[in-house]
């Protein structure tokens, strides 16, 4: 009794969880201008103008892109040498260069997106896009720093004597045990900080200075025309980017650890 | 090659004193066992060995040269982990190969030495497989190849069996032994179980918080345990409180005979110590130290039976080979005999280990 | 030898020593300069004053302030406009925060008791959804509560409308400002506000909620079920308790998460009943154009988030010093 009741809540929360994410999906067949569901004259003609035709979109999910690898790249690469010396020297200076480095992700972002609007507009950045980039990365930084310090305190430090045993310097042992074995922490890390600066464009809003767009950026901006189903159709590519992302840190690394599960348990 | 040779190491962890001034020579080619319970520092001073911890006192040498500063990856000891520490996302080969792969041997002599040393601990054919596709048994023999590929001047184990079901461990007991035995490897087994010491060693050294408290063969000991704590961890005993006088034991109203005059004062408190299969039991026995006891428990192990007894001297238990015909029985009256020969003699006063150190084993 | 396992290997020396002070250093510079010289030119410029059509100019003055607690044309006449839309803020938050906790709560335990497999399967769903940009939850729930779409047009069809109307519930619903004379609607409303922002952070709710639920021990609450406690009552007096700490501090991560939630309100909610975030959009890049006073808006949102988490970080301690 108990347990049908518990399938249905859990039944019952994926549809609502699904439903608008499925709607907007579908809004993207629609053959006219105007969103409806259910879609009319379904076609896929949209997906078309948002992957080829239509520059504006085109030049948004490209700069979409270089924004998102580029700062998911540049924030693993912050975040591996803070996650490594809290690992290794577990000091407190350490711990708050960390803390320091997760400021922006725990802030409302629209705080953290004004103060980098005007840092931006002092140094000659605004409106660049590698000051996009930049922010992204610092905006994101925490996420790579928790997977990657999950992974790190996954490693045996037996393993770390025994290398030194035969012969292995600490950059030897960093080398050919330490990065090998963090190997789907760091990844899982990017892509989480991929994922989520694709989507983001509160910070990106104040940080672009309307001198470029990014995909979310651009439908926010269009916001008060209303809806197109072309922004739909960005919508379906976006979920399913988060789903192939997702699933591939499911498969290849240990999401539920990821995310905090006791790892004593199946 | 040279001689390992310990002199005056001690290690604080803070307060702590984990290692308290230790002095050891470790033979060339033998196998040593550290031995001691858990705590008592064995650990603390084989990684010091190894170079993994740096002593605050004291210092290392191989063949009278100073290596106690030298770090570990510049030792190159050969070390096998308690949890083997086999490294997951390397294969077999590799994980054998590592010592030579960073040393930056050439790929193919490096794998081909690897199959090598697997041939040596019989696990040809597997230099393929997954580290997490091994058995308990096998990822042990990995781990000796590992640390044998370096060709170290001294070979290390850190509870190499614990990780081992009681079967396979006392297999690979002798296993181990006997491959050490062949390559002639300078050898420190670090362990608390007694009884893999004395299957590998050729030398024990007994340790209890943080000091030596014995080295010596397992026949010396075993019959000739310098302390009382020796006698209690190596083997079983019993333990007798007892005050000296005029060469002779008083425990319980008991005078005991030893084979030679004790060399105590009279009065002071002294601890004797009497192994169970040392008790003699039955009629017509000699009448030097014989008194009467009372069967309150029979244990049945097989091959041997302990004989739990009640006595004047306290609680004793004795040890019967079980092919005696005399078959006895709670409650039967006894007459046992402890021979001179077979009592040891310590000063009384710190009793370290409790009468229940007879169900240590 | 336990002691001597914690210790790690002996300290490696010179050259690496050297570089790892140089990307300390350079660490450390990054941090400071990207992750606290924003939020401290926010500071600053909040005491600076706009220039009338040439943005702001530097200054020490409290005038932004001021004009949040009291109205720029104090002491002749007060305002609160600004204060109530803080109330707004605070107000949404909370109840969406709250409302996403307590329906994930029961979700996450349910999904915690299934195989490993089964979370991995719900975590990627719930990841998905939860990285999904807030437009398009916002254009999705906007289809479905739009006044020509989706539940108002499907309660009309359906006849729901007419029954509704006919059992006097309609007549409920409108106290409530859930429709107009003629349909349910729930553009705009305070309804559809909290619904969306639930909604958006929902699976933050579980993720949050799943490592304290996951690594809660399952023969707990199999003590207490073969001590005769019914479902309910283990949840009661095995699950909350143990979870009660995670529960808050979720709650008040979801809070400040909220706090800055823009698109939503823009959407649903009704322009009087606007938040501190709008307003702050305003005023930096929007149609007022006054960033100082955007500056100090920010400041008083940041201060408002900080305070909610120093008040939870104490409660939390103190029950736990009780605990």
């Amino acid at each position: 009794m108990g347990r049908v009741f518990g399938h249905l809540f859990m039944a019952l929360a994926a549809i609502v969880v699904a439903l608008p994410i499925v709607i907007v999906c579908s809004a993207a067949l629609n053959g006219g201008r105007t969103m409806f569901f259910p879609p009319q004259d379904p076609t896929l003609a949209r997906f078309g103008e948002f992957f080829f035709s239509e520059p504006v979109w085109t030049r948004a999910l490209s700069n979409s892109v270089i924004v998102a690898l580029g700062s998911a790249t540049l924030a693993v690469l912050m975040a591996w040498p803070i996650a490594y010396a809290l690992w290794k020297t577990g000091s407190r200076q350490s711990a708050m260069l960390a803390g320091l480095g997760s400021i922006p992700f725990a802030l409302p972002p629209i705080v953290f997106g004004v103060g980098l609007g005007f840092f931006w507009s002092f140094l000659g950045g605004l409106g660049s896009i590698w000051a996009g980039i930049i922010s992204h990365a610092v905006l994101f930084l925490a996420l790579p720093l928790v997977t990657i310090s999950i992974g790190l305190q996954a490693v045996d430090r037996a393993h770390l004597d025994a290398a030194a045993t035969m012969g292995a310097t600490e950059g030897v042992t960093f080398r050919t045990i330490i990065l090998p074995q963090t190997l789907p922490y760091t990844i899982s890390g990017f892509f989480f900080a991929l994922v989520l600066s694709f989507n983001e464009f509160i910070v990106m809003f104040f940080v672009s200075a309307s001198a470029f767009s990014t995909v979310t950026l651009q439908i926010f901006n269009s916001l008060r025309n209303g809806y197109t189903p072309t922004m739909a159709v960005a919508a379906v590519a976006f979920i399913t980017v988060s789903i192939i992302v997702f699933s591939a840190v499911a498969r290849w690394g240990d999401l539920p650890r990821l995310m905090g599960a006791d790892q004593s348990r199946n | 090659m040279s001689a390992l040779s310990l002199h005056g190491i001690r290690k604080d962890y803070g307060e702590a004193r984990a290692v308290d001034d230790i002095t050891l020579d470790f033979p060339d080619g033998q196998l040593t066992a550290l031995l001691g319970p858990s705590g008592c520092g064995k650990t603390t001073l084989l990684r010091m060995i190894a170079g993994l911890e740096v002593p605050t006192a004291g210092t290392v040498t191989v063949g009278g040269r100073d290596i106690t500063r030298v770090p570990a990856h510049k030792r190159k000891f050969g070390m096998v982990f308690q949890s083997f520490a086999l490294f997951p996302h390397l294969t077999v080969r590799d994980n054998v190969a590592y010592a030579l792969t960073i040393a930056g041997t050439a790929r193919g002599e490096a794998a081909a030495r690897a199959d090598t040393l697997l041939d040596l601990v019989q696990l040809t054919g597997f230099g393929d497989r997954r580290i997490g596709q091994l058995s308990g048994g096998q990822k042990q023999r990995v781990a000796i190849a590992r640390a044998l590929a370096q060709e170290p001047e001294v070979f290390l184990l850190d509870e190499p069996m614990s990780a081992l079901d009681a079967k396979l461990r006392e297999e690979m007991q002798v296993e181990l032994r006997l491959l050490q035995q062949r390559l002639g490897i300078t050898t420190i087994v670090v362990t608390h179980d007694q009884r893999e010491a004395m299957t590998m060693a050729d030398r024990i050294i007994v340790m209890s918080k943080g000091r030596v408290e014995q080295a010596g063969t397992p026949q010396e000991i075993y019959h000739w345990p310098a302390t009382g704590f020796v006698a209690g961890f190596i083997g079983r005993a019993n333990f007798m409180d007892g005050v000296a006088q005029d060469g002779r034991i008083m425990v319980g109203g008991v005078a005991l005979s030893l084979p030679r005059p004790a060399q105590f004062l009279t009065g002071s408190a002294v601890q004797l110590v009497c192994r169970p299969e040392g008790i003699r039991l039955g009629a017509g026995l000699a009448e030097v130290n014989s008194i009467e006891g009372r069967v309150t428990f029979v244990r049945d192990l097989g091959p041997v039976r302990d004989i739990y007894l009640e006595t004047r001297l306290g609680r004793l238990v004795a040890e019967q080979s079980a092919d005696q015909s005399r078959v006895l029985a709670v409650g039967d009256r006894v007459h046992l005999s402890l021979p001179p020969d077979a009592l040891r003699l310590y000063p009384g006063l710190p009793v370290t280990l409790p009468a229940t150190a007879l169900a240590a084993e | 030898m336990t002691v001597a396992a914690q210790i790690g290997p002996m300290a490696e020396v010179p050259p690496a020593l050297r570089w790892g002070a140089v990307v300390n250093l350079l660490l450390w510079a990054i941090a400071l300069l990207l992750c606290l010289v924003p939020f401290g030119l926010v500071l600053l410029i909040s005491f600076g004053h706009k220039v009338e059509g040439a943005g702001w100019d530097w200054a020490f003055s409290s005038e932004n302030y001021l004009r949040f607690f009291v109205g720029a044309n104090w002491p002749a006449e007060t305002t609160s406009l600004y204060l109530g839309q803080l109330y707004w803020s605070m107000r949404y938050a909370v109840v969406a925060a709250v409302l996403a906790v307590v329906t994930a709560l029961p979700f996450t335990y349910l999904m915690t008791r299934q195989s490993r497999r089964a979370q991995a399967r719900w975590l990627v769903f719930l990841l998905a959804t939860l990285s999904l940009s807030e437009v398009f939850i916002v254009m999705g729930w906007d289809i479905i509560l739009s006044n020509n779409s989706g539940l108002p047009m499907l309660f009309a069809a359906s006849g729901v409308t007419d029954w509704l109307k006919d059992t006097g519930w309609f007549d409920v619903l409108r106290d409530w400002g859930l429709a107009n004379p003629r349909n349910v609607k729930f553009k705009t409303s305070e309804f559809a506000t909290v619904l969306t922002l639930s909604y958006l952070v929902w699976p933050y709710a579980v993720i949050l909620l799943y490592p304290a639920l996951s690594r809660l021990d399952p023969s707990l609450a199999e003590a207490a079920r073969t001590m005769g406690a019914r479902p309910w009552t283990v949840a009661r007096t095995v699950i909350l308790p143990a979870v009660r700490l995670p529960l808050m501090g979720t709650t008040l991560l979801l809070f400040v998460f909220l706090l800055g939630a823009y698109v939503a309100i823009t959407v649903f909610a009704d322009p009087s009943q606007h938040t501190t975030a709008v307003s702050i959009y305003e005023n930096v890049r929007g149609s007022t154009l006054n960033a100082p006073f955007g500056a100090a808006q920010s400041v008083v949102l940041l201060v408002a988030a900080g305070a909610f988490l120093v008040l939870g970080q104490r409660l939390s301690r103190k029950s736990q010093g009780g605990a």
